[in-house]
C-alpha cells in the first residue's frame, strides 16, 4: 500500500555528490599510504594522489557531463545512439562484470581484513557469506534506498576520519614529512599509477545520472564529491606519513594500524582500530551495494525482461564463488589492483569513445 | 442440478444483493403499535430499551418515544421532549401534527426525520431519541446521546512535566472538541468514516486542509475505506490495517493521548485519526525522528530541549547496543576494554558458568518478563515484583554466582535507557531490535553488530509511512528540517512546517528549496 508519490525512482542532484565519496571509499584507500610510501620519498606522496584525483575530478565530471547529456536515458539508450546497439550491449554487459568483480573483491576483502582484525577463529567463509548476505538485502530492496543509505553512511566515515586525525596530532613528527620534492620522476609516475587505483568506480555515474530529474547540475555535483574524495586521501595519508614515517611502507593496512596506534584520552576504549574498522565497514558496504546493483541494474537494462530480484539471487552465488577464488592477502590484493585497473581502463576507454562519437557523429534529437 | 439461464442468474444475484443490502426489510407502517412492534422484534425485546407511550392532547393521538437507557441522556428527554410536548398540549392543532413537533415543540437541537428502519434502529442503537407518531409513517428522530463518560483527565501514558494537562477519552465528541479547542481554524477538517460492522463506530480523519498534502489525505483515505472488520476496541487496529508494512518492527504510525501533541501535528501538516471508544488517537505519516521527540520538547527552552534530545539519542543507543555491545567486548574483542576494566570484568566473571552472550540474553529475557509482570500486576501487588526484581534477581543472582555484576549493570543500565524513549511503541521495537543485535553480537562480535546495524538501516530507508520514507529528513535529506530534529532550534527560528511533508502552505523560503531540490 503505498502510492503518494515521493519521487523514489528519482534522485536529486545532491545525491550524486554523496554517491561518489560513497563508491570511491572503500578497501583499496586502506591500503593506499602503503602502496605510496614505497615508491615515493617522506610525504611526497601526496603529489600523486592529487595528480590522479585532478585526473579523477575531470573524468568523473566528463562522465557527469556525457550522461547529462541525455536525461532520463539509460546507459544502453545513450550509448546506443551514439555507438550502435550491438557495442552499447557489449559495454553495458562489461559494466555488469566490472560491478561483479568490484563486489566481490571487497567482499572478500571484508573476510580478509576482519580475519586480521575482529576475529582470528571464525571461517573466513561465514565473515564473507555474512557480508553478502547484507548487500542483496540492500540490493533486492528500493534504488533510492542504497542512495538514501550512502547519505546516512558517508558522515560516519567522515566523522571517523577526522577524529582519527584530531587524535593523532600529538603522535605526528614533522621529521617525518620532511624532505618534501625527494623523489625521482619515476617514483611519482608510479605512485600516480598506484593512486589510481583508489578512484576506481567512476563508471557507476553512466548509470545512475539517468535516474536525476533534472541532471544539468550533476557534473558540478560529482566534480565537488570527487574533490572530497581527493582531500580525505590527502589528509589520510599526511597523517599516516606523519604517525609513521617511513614506517607506513611495511604496514598492512597503515589507517587501522594508526587507529591502533592513537590513544583517544578518557580511556574508554583502550584500542580503536576494531571500532574504525567496524565503523569503516559502512564505507566498504556501500561500496559493494552500489557495484552489486549496477551489475544487477546493467543485466536487467539488457534483458529488460529479466525480474531484479531474481538476477541479484543468481548473481549472489556467482559472485560468492568468485570471492573464493584468491588464497592469501597478497592474492586479494592483486586480484584488486587488476579489478581496479580494469575499472579505469574500462571508464577511459568508454568515455573516450562515447565523448569522440558525440563530438564527431553528434547525436539526433530524441524523438518523442 | 438446475441452471438457471444467465439472464435469470444476473437478475438472481442482483437481488440477492439488494437483499442482503437492506437486512432490517420490515417497513414503518401508519400503525403505531406495528411499528413498536417491529421495533422490539427487530432488537429482540431487550430489557434497557424504554418505549413511552403518550398522548398528545385534546386530538387524542397517540405517540411514543423509544430509547435505550444508558446510552441517552435522560434527563434531555425528560425536560426537552417529554416536558414540552406535555406543556403545549392545547397548542398542537390537528394538522400536520408532526411537522409542528418536529419545529416548534421539541428543544433539542439535532433532529431529523427518517421513515427507514435501517436508520431508525442505528440511530435508537446510537443513543438517539426516535418519536413515533400514529398515523404517519414518518419517524423523528432526535439526538440524545449521552450517558456515563469518563471526565477529561491528565494522560497516564504521556506525563508531562509542563503543558497541558487534558487529555483524550473514550468519548469521539468530546476528543473533536478538545482538538477543535486548540485549532480554531475554518479549514480544520473531520472527514467521518464508519468502522466495525457490528459496531458501526464513528473515525475521524483530522486534517487542516490548505496545509496537509492533499495526496497524503487521499492515500489515507483511500486505505480507511478499506477497513473490513467487526469491530475495533482501539485505535491500535486501524493503525494495523492501514499501516504500510506489517513485517517491520517499527511503528510507522503514532499514537497519543494528547490533544496538544494531535493540534501540534495537525498544524505541522501531518493527519490525525480519532476513532470512537479510545481515547488513543493515531497520527500519520511518522518518521524514525519523531520516536525520540516529546511534546515536552517544545514546552522547555531550547537550550535544555536539545540537551535533552540528544540525552535521549544517547539512551537509545544504550537501549540498542548497551547488552549487545557488552557481549562483543567481553567475548570477543577483549583487548577493547580498558585493561584495568578488563581485569575487574574478568575478576567478576570468575564464576559465572555462562558465556558472556548466555549471561546477556538470560538477563534480557529476565527483563522482559519483570516488565510485563510488572504491567500485568495490580497496582497493589506491583511492589512486590519491585523486591523479586530489585533483590531477587539484581542481587541474588550474582551472589548465586549465575551472573556477573557488571552484567547486572549493563541491564538496568539497558533497562533505565529504554524508559526514556518516550514512544511506547518505539520502545518496544527497539526491545525487539536490541535482541537481535545481542543474537549477532554473540555470534560475531563487533562485525555481526554492525552487520545488522546496517540492516536494520536498510530495512528503515525503505520503510514508508504512508507513503513518506520513514527515514526521512536524514535521508532522503532535508537539512532544514534539521531544526526540528536531533536539535530543537529556538522556537522563533521554527517557522517552516517539515518539508518532507510537501505541506501546501509553506512559507516563502520553502520555494527556494524546491528550484533547487529540482
Amino acid at each position: 500500500m503505498s502510492t503518494f508519490k515521493y519521487g523514489d525512482k528519482m534522485i536529486k542532484t545532491r545525491d550524486i555528490m554523496v554517491l561518489v565519496p560513497s563508491m570511491l571509499i572503500a578497501v583499496v584507500v586502506l591500503s593506499l599510504p602503503r602502496m605510496l610510501a614505497g615508491v615515493t620519498n617522506a610525504a611526497d606522496g601526496w603529489i600523486p594522489i592529487v595528480v590522479s584525483g585532478i585526473v579523477a575530478i575531470l573524468l568523473a565530471w566528463f562522465v557527469a557531463k556525457l550522461a547529462s547529456f541525455f536525461p532520463n536515458q539509460s546507459f544502453l539508450e545513450y550509448a546506443s545512439s551514439l555507438v550502435s546497439k550491438p557495442i552499447a550491449v557489449i559495454l553495458t554487459l562489461l559494466f555488469a562484470l566490472e560491478g561483479i568483480l568490484i563486489t566481490a573483491f571487497e567482499v572478500r576483502a571484508i573476510g580478509v581484513i576482519s580475519e586480521q582484525y575482529l576475529f582470528r577463529n571464525t571461517p573466513i567463509e561465514i565473515i564473507t557469506l555474512s557480508f553478502l548476505w547484507v548487500v542483496v538485502y540492500a540490493v533486492s530492496g528500493s534504488r533510492a534506498g542504497i542512495f538514501r543509505l550512502n547519505s546516512l553512511f558517508l558522515p560516519f566515515i567522515f566523522i571517523a576520519v577526522i577524529i582519527l586525525v584530531f587524535f593523532s596530532i600529538g603522535y605526528m613528527e614533522l621529521s617525518n614529512v620532511l624532505p618534501v620534492f625527494k623523489t625521482d620522476v619515476q617514483g611519482y609516475m608510479q605512485g600516480t599509477m598506484k593512486s589510481a587505483l583508489s578512484y576506481s568506480g567512476i563508471g557507476v555515474l553512466f548509470f545512475y545520472i539517468a535516474f536525476v530529474r533534472q541532471p544539468k547540475r550533476a557534473p558540478g555535483m560529482a566534480a565537488v564529491g570527487m574533490g572530497f574524495v581527493v582531500m580525505l586521501y590527502v589528509l589520510i595519508y599526511f597523517t599516516c606519513i606523519a604517525v609513521f614515517g617511513s614506517a607506513t611502507e611495511v604496514l598492512r593496512l597503515p589507517i587501522i594500524d594508526l587507529a591502533k596506534a592513537i590513544e583517544i584520552p578518557g580511556g574508554f576504549f583502550e584500542r580503536i582500530e576494531s571500532v574504525f574498522y567496524v565503523i569503516w565497514i559502512m564505507g566498504i558496504f556501500t561500496t559493494t551495494a552500489i557495484s552489486f546493483d549496477i551489475a544487477v541494474l546493467a543485466i536487467t537494462l539488457v534483458f529488460p525482461k529479466l525480474n531484479k530480484i531474481k538476477v541479484t539471487l543468481c548473481l549472489t552465488p556467482l559472485i560468492f564463488i568468485i570471492t573464493t577464488m584468491p588464497k592469501d592477502y597478497i592474492e586479494v590484493e592483486q586480484f584488486g589492483n587488476y579489478v581496479s585497473y580494469l575499472d579505469l581502463g574500462l571508464i577511459f576507454f568508454v568515455t573516450i569513445l562515447l565523448w569522440g562519437m558525440y563530438l564527431i557523429r553528434g547525436v539526433k534529437k530524441r524523438e518523442k | 442440478m438446475t441452471r438457471p439461464s444467465l439472464f435469470n442468474r444476473l437478475l438472481n444475484r442482483k437481488q440477492s444483493k439488494e437483499k442482503s443490502k437492506t437486512s432490517f426489510s420490515t417497513k414503518i407502517t401508519k400503525n403505531l403499535d406495528d411499528n413498536l412492534h417491529n421495533m422490539k422484534q427487530l432488537l429482540g425485546d431487550p430489557g434497557d430499551l424504554v418505549i413511552r407511550e403518550l398522548i398528545i392532547g385534546g386530538l387524542v393521538k397517540r405517540a411514543a418515544i423509544v430509547y435505550i437507557s444508558g446510552i441517552t441522556d435522560e434527563q434531555l428527554i425528560n425536560n426537552n421532549i417529554l416536558k414540552t410536548i406535555q406543556l403545549n398540549l392545547k397548542q398542537i392543532d390537528s394538522k400536520q401534527i408532526l411537522d409542528q413537533i418536529h419545529k416548534e415543540v421539541v428543544a433539542i437541537t439535532d433532529i431529523q426525520k427518517s421513515n427507514n428502519m435501517d436508520d431508525i434502529s442505528f440511530a435508537v442503537l446510537n443513543g438517539n431519541t426516535a418519536f413515533y407518531l400514529d398515523g404517519y409513517e414518518t419517524v423523528l428522530l432526535m439526538g440524545t446521546t449521552g450517558g456515563e463518560t469518563r471526565s477529561i483527565e491528565p494522560p497516564d501514558s504521556e506525563t508531562l512535566i509542563r503543558g497541558p494537562k487534558d487529555g483524550f477519552v473514550e468519548n469521539i465528541a468530546t476528543n473533536m472538541a478538545l482538538i477543535r479547542r486548540d485549532i480554531k481554524d475554518p479549514n480544520l477538517r473531520f472527514k467521518q468514516h464508519e468502522v466495525g460492522k457490528r459496531s458501526k463506530q464513528k473515525l475521524i480523519l483530522c486534517y487542516v486542509e490548505g496545509i496537509t498534502n492533499p495526496d497524503l489525505v487521499d492515500e489515507v483515505n483511500r486505505r480507511l475505506e478499506t477497513i473490513d472488520m467487526d469491530f475495533v476496541s482501539d485505535s491500535s487496529y486501524v493503525e494495523q490495517w492501514i499501516e504500510d508494512s506489517f513485517l517491520s518492527p517499527f511503528p510507522q504510525i503514532l499514537n497519543t493521548e494528547r490533544p496538544d501533541n494531535v493540534s501540534y501535528h495537525l498544524v505541522q501538516g501531518k493527519l490525525a485519526i480519532l476513532v470512537d471508544g479510545t481515547p488513543f488517537a493515531l497520527i500519520a505519516p511518522a518518521t524514525i525522528g519523531d520516536s525520540l521527540q516529546s511534546m515536552g520538547d517544545y514546552n522547555q527552552r531550547w537550550l535544555s530541549a536539545t540537551l535533552l534530545r540528544l540525552l535521549r539519542y544517547l539512551s537509545a543507543f544504550f537501549a540498542l547496543f548497551l547488552p549487545a555491545l557488552y557481549i562483543a567486548l567481553v567475548s570477543y574483542h577483549p583487548g577493547m576494554i580498558p585493561s584495568t576494566l578488563a581485569f575487574s570484568i574478568a575478576a567478576s566473571r570468575e564464576g559465572v558458568p555462562f558465556p558472556a552472550a548466555i549471561e546477556a540474553i538470560l538477563m534480557g529475557i529476565t527483563f522482559e518478563i519483570l516488565h510485563e509482570a510488572g504491567i500485568r500486576l495490580p497496582k497493589v501487588i506491583g511492589q512486590t515484583i519491585g523486591i523479586v526484581g530489585g533483590l531477587v534477581i539484581g542481587d541474588a543472582a550474582v551472589s548465586a554466582g549465575i551472573v556477573s555484576p557488571i552484567m547486572v549493570i549493563v541491564t538496568a543500565l539497558t533497562a533505565i535507557a529504554s524508559f526514556s524513549i518516550p514512544t511506547y511503541s518505539v520502545a518496544i521495537a527497539f526491545r525487539t531490535v536490541r535482541f537481535a543485535f545481542m543474537i549477532a553480537a554473540s555470534f560475531l562480535g563487533l562485525y555481526g553488530i554492525i552487520l545488522v546495524y546496517i540492516m536494520v538501516n536498510i530495512h528503515l530507508v525503505n520503510l514508508k509511512s504512508i507513503g513518506v520514507p520513514y527515514s526521512t529528513p536524514f535521508a532522503p535529506t532535508f537539512i532544514k528540517d534539521w531544526k526540528d530534529l536531533i536539535l530543537r532550534a529556538p522556537i522563533t527560528k521554527l517557522t517552516q512546517r517539515p518539508t518532507y511533508l510537501r505541506p501546501m502552505d509553506n512559507k516563502s523560503g520553502d520555494i527556494k528549496t524546491e528550484k533547487r531540490k529540482e
